[in-house]
């Protein structure tokens, strides 16, 4: 093991945003105080009490001539100008060593609206909709763009994203996944954001103005993508470095769905968790771009944050480039680290604009003696900068850049981790129906000391979500408590979110206008409200993302709570795989073609989720736990294809496989069974045979879960993980492997040992 | 108390806030532990009876949200007919 951990360097940026088309003309308009925000175009806000929206003036067909929804389209633009701005040569690449890792908030709604408003209207609703509508769809269209074979992945933490995404290239980098990533965000302007907001009154009437009146934010629209890669990689190809990516910080608040603790606590511990993760010291670094949205309930919290983390350093920068480019949700932390990145480059800040000269002296007793950046952009030589993100579900997340190359200790810690919990909720088929349905009623709840008054305002997915990581906890025998909040994370994975909660809503919208939307419902309408929900029940305070990516996300999300485990962020992770199925989606797959007799002609729907959680070997002994399995070793592959494209070739699973048999340490003849994914879905199906016909030629024991349970998508991937972790005892071989698939040629593959 | 008002709140309560129904009486603290709204839920209450019965809630004063009784007497006293 290297003493000091891989430099990850930025070599390519681009953005798009309503301050312009490209980098350099975002950057010449924020750095002088020029707000892109103006009267929203978009759609009709006649009814609404505000006007204000900060949109990218190109049409999708300006773009990109393909056809994607609006928010894949803005990051082709922003990645397509990063890659040429690296200078990177495609086709002298191997190109399975470059992923793409994208934030998210509100993925395709822009092609929701459009479904349902033709169906309202009297319109036939177009399939292909459908395709655009899962935020899981975005990384996979954006590496097929590209021709990228790498590991993709959609981070979907609403507003904290972008950042996370950017952390996530990181650790994937320095685990040895890739060598490059394209890693950013990205956000189309939306009638869900706007309703929501609006319902929520969280809307500034007039042009946001961050740490200033507070009352309110804009909501823009953008991409902003970084391509970071391994310093050996940058230096091998002689390209040139815009700066070294140090460390981040991921916590969650556990407190409430949409307002930040009033406290600070989990954005000061995401600070520090970036400062320790860097190896600095917070004395150090020279400028903030900050959350700073302009609600007054963030702007306290996170004047108190700074004032109690920074207090008295005049000499520290702060700003909120969002009074100028507008709130961009889940692309809000990649757009704003190019504008970082920007700052270091030209060595100055860009303000927070809005202010008048009363407004600037209030601001100077508010500050605690930092030195916010008002209305004009001010010299300095930035030689280490930080991003900050906060989200809905009480996500945070820190970065810091740095212009000089830092060495960074080598923490990575190799010793087993062990599967000592499981909580699975899986569907059952009434008889006559045609899919299989969770029980979710209030009574399962009771029996966990779930109250009425907490349950009432999750949705079926956080319903599902909440249910497993209880049983989970449960049967690991964990009480979180203030000795171990903040040692303890989670990772959610799912491929298709809370669809149902996002339909009802923006059905709502389209019936009712969008000054009509829900303020009860719209929280629930992130990806990742399900893990916030979990994390402000259970207590647990540590690492906190969502990732959407296809079914496979359901083992993909294990993988990325072993890593979380494995650079030190946490001692005990809950990884966890669900997916909802009401009616809204039933008719959606239905509509798709892909339902049918579970054998030969389509899926059986269901539903689920499986929470399943790892341990540390040595929390693991400090608790005396028991264990199911040891996971032994985990791979990601991808051969680009379609997103619509099921099964492909079998390629990107042959892959998958043999490198998690690497990873563990042993050769494909030591497993005994493998875990699969057959469905029903025929071309798929025949990719698993073929595949495990190729590499296990004398034949292998397969089981499937979705016989049992239906096709119940990242639900399933997990729960195949837990069954082949229950059965491990019982097995005649030291090992399993439980393997998955993703749309978009993605398969995962997880090697579990005998504990 | 106007029954027909406050089965009318009752109703709006149970589909815009999703509060199981055998749990809500007219007299249940509706922000106490048991009901357990918030400020968001405040919010759908104002347009919930904006919408029902035409009468703005913005900015009055706490002791109106306590439960159903009072909401119903809030509207009772500012509905015009």
């Amino acid at each position: 093991m290297s003493d000091s951990i891989k430099r990850c360097v930025v070599t390519g940026l681009g953005l798009v945003c309503a301050l312009g088309d490209d980098a350099a003309s975002c950057a010449a308009s924020a750095f002088s105080g020029k707000s892109g925000i103006k009267d929203v175009e978009s759609f009709d806000t006649a009814n609404c009490y505000s006007h204000k929206g900060a949109e990218v003036a190109l049409t999708d067909e300006q773009l990109c001539s393909e056809k994607y929804d609006r928010t894949t389209l803005l990051c082709i633009k922003a990645a397509g100008e990063a890659l040429a701005d690296s200078g990177i040569d495609l086709g002298n690449e191997d190109r399975t060593k470059i992923g793409v890792i994208l934030g998210t908030c509100i993925g395709g709604a822009a092609s929701i609206d459009k479904y349902y408003t033709d169906s309202f209207e009297g319109r036939p609703a177009d399939k292909e909709d459908i395709k655009r509508m899962p935020a899981s769809a975005i990384a996979n269209n954006v590496a097929y763009h590209f021709g990228l074979d790498g590991i993709t992945a959609n981070i979907v933490n609403a507003c904290a994203a972008g950042t996370m995404s950017l952390a996530g290239a990181c650790d994937m980098i320095r685990a040895g996944k890739a060598d490059v990533f394209v890693a950013g965000g990205c956000d189309s302007f939306s009638s869900l954001a706007y309703a929501g907001f609006h319902a929520l009154h969280a809307l500034s009437e007039d042009v946001c103005s961050p740490f200033n009146h507070s009352n309110g934010i804009t909501i823009g629209e953008g991409s902003g993508v970084l391509i970071i890669e391994s310093y050996e990689h940058a230096a091998a190809r002689g390209a040139k470095i815009y700066c070294d990516v140090l460390g981040a910080g991921v916590s969650s608040d556990a407190y409430h769905i949409t307002a930040p603790r009033p406290d600070g606590e989990g954005q000061m511990s995401a600070i520090r968790r970036a400062a320790f993760n860097s190896g600095v010291d917070l004395s150090e670094i020279d400028y903030i771009n900050a959350h700073g949205t302009g609600t007054s309930k963030n702007d306290e919290a996170e004047f108190l944050s700074l004032r109690t983390l920074f207090g008295n350093r005049p000499d520290l920068a702060v700003s909120s480039t969002k009074s100028m480019n507008g709130h961009c949700l889940g692309a809000a932390g990649s757009i704003e680290a190019v504008l970082t990145i920007e700052a270091m480059n030209r060595g100055e800040v860009p303000p927070t604009t809005g202010y008048s000269s009363d407004d600037i002296e209030a601001l100077r007793e508010k500050s605690g003696g930092i030195g916010f950046v008002a209305n004009d952009k001010q010299a300095k030589d930035v030689k280490l900068a930080m991003s900050n993100s906060f989200a809905f579900g009480g996500n945070n997340a820190s970065i810091i850049f740095s212009k000089e190359p830092r060495e960074i200790k080598n923490v990575r810690n190799t010793d087993p981790i062990y599967i000592t919990g499981i909580g699975e909720v899986t569907g059952t088929k009434a008889e006559g129906a045609s899919d299989f349905r969770a029980d979710v009623s209030p009574e399962v709840f009771k029996q966990h000391e779930v109250k009425t008054a907490f349950l009432r305002k999750l949705d079926r997915f956080s319903e599902l979500v909440l249910l497993s990581g209880i049983v989970a906890l449960e049967d690991a025998g964990i009480k979180v408590d203030d000795t171990n909040a903040d040692d303890i994370g989670i990772v959610i994975g799912t491929s298709d979110g809370p669809i149902t909660e996002i339909v009802n809503f923006q059905k709502l919208v389209i019936e009712k206008g969008i000054e009509n939307g829900s303020a009860f419902m719209f929280p629930n309408t992130v990806y990742n409200a399900a893990g916030g929900y979990l994390s402000i029940f259970t207590g647990i305070k540590g690492y906190n993302i969502t990732v959407a990516n296809g079914f496979q996300a359901g083992l993909q999300s294990v993988m990325n709570a072993c890593e979380a485990i494995r650079r030190g962020d946490e001692n005990v992770m809950l990884a966890n795989g669900t997916d909802e199925l009401t009616d809204i989606e039933a008719e959606l797959y239905k509509n798709l073609g892909f339902t049918g007799n579970g054998k030969d002609t389509g899926v059986v729907l269901g539903e689920g989720s499986v929470t399943l959680i790892l341990e540390s070997s040595k929390a693991a002994a400090e608790r005396g736990s028991k264990k199911y399995a040891q996971v032994a070793g985990y791979s990601i592959a991808r051969h680009s294809a379609p997103y619509d494209e099921i099964g492909g070739t079998d390629e990107a699973l042959v892959r998958a496989i043999e490198e998690a048999v690497s990873d563990a340490g042993i050769r494909a003849g030591d497993i005994k069974t493998v875990y699969g994914f057959a469905n029903g879905i025929k071309s798929l199906d025949d990719v698993l045979d073929r595949a495990v016909s190729r590499i296990w030629k004398d034949g292998i024991e397969v089981k499937n879960v979705r016989s049992e349970s239906g096709e119940a998508r990242a639900a399933s991937a997990a729960l195949s993980l837990a069954k082949a972790a229950k059965e491990m005892d019982a097995s005649e071989g030291d090992y399993s492997i439980a393997v998955s698939f993703g749309a978009g040629g993605i398969y995962s593959a997880i090697v579990l040992k005998k504990a | 108390m106007n029954e027909e008002i406050a089965a009318k709140i009752k109703k709006m309560l149970v589909e815009r806030l999703r509060i199981p129904e055998d749990e809500l009486e007219y007299d249940s603290e509706l922000f106490g532990e048991d009901i357990g709204l918030d400020s968001i839920d405040s919010i759908e209450i104002i347009v919930g009876l904006e919408d029902l019965f035409g009468v703005d809630m913005s900015g009055s004063g706490k002791e109106n949200f306590q439960s159903i009784r009072t909401l119903t007497q809030y509207v009772e006293e500012h509905k015009e007919d």
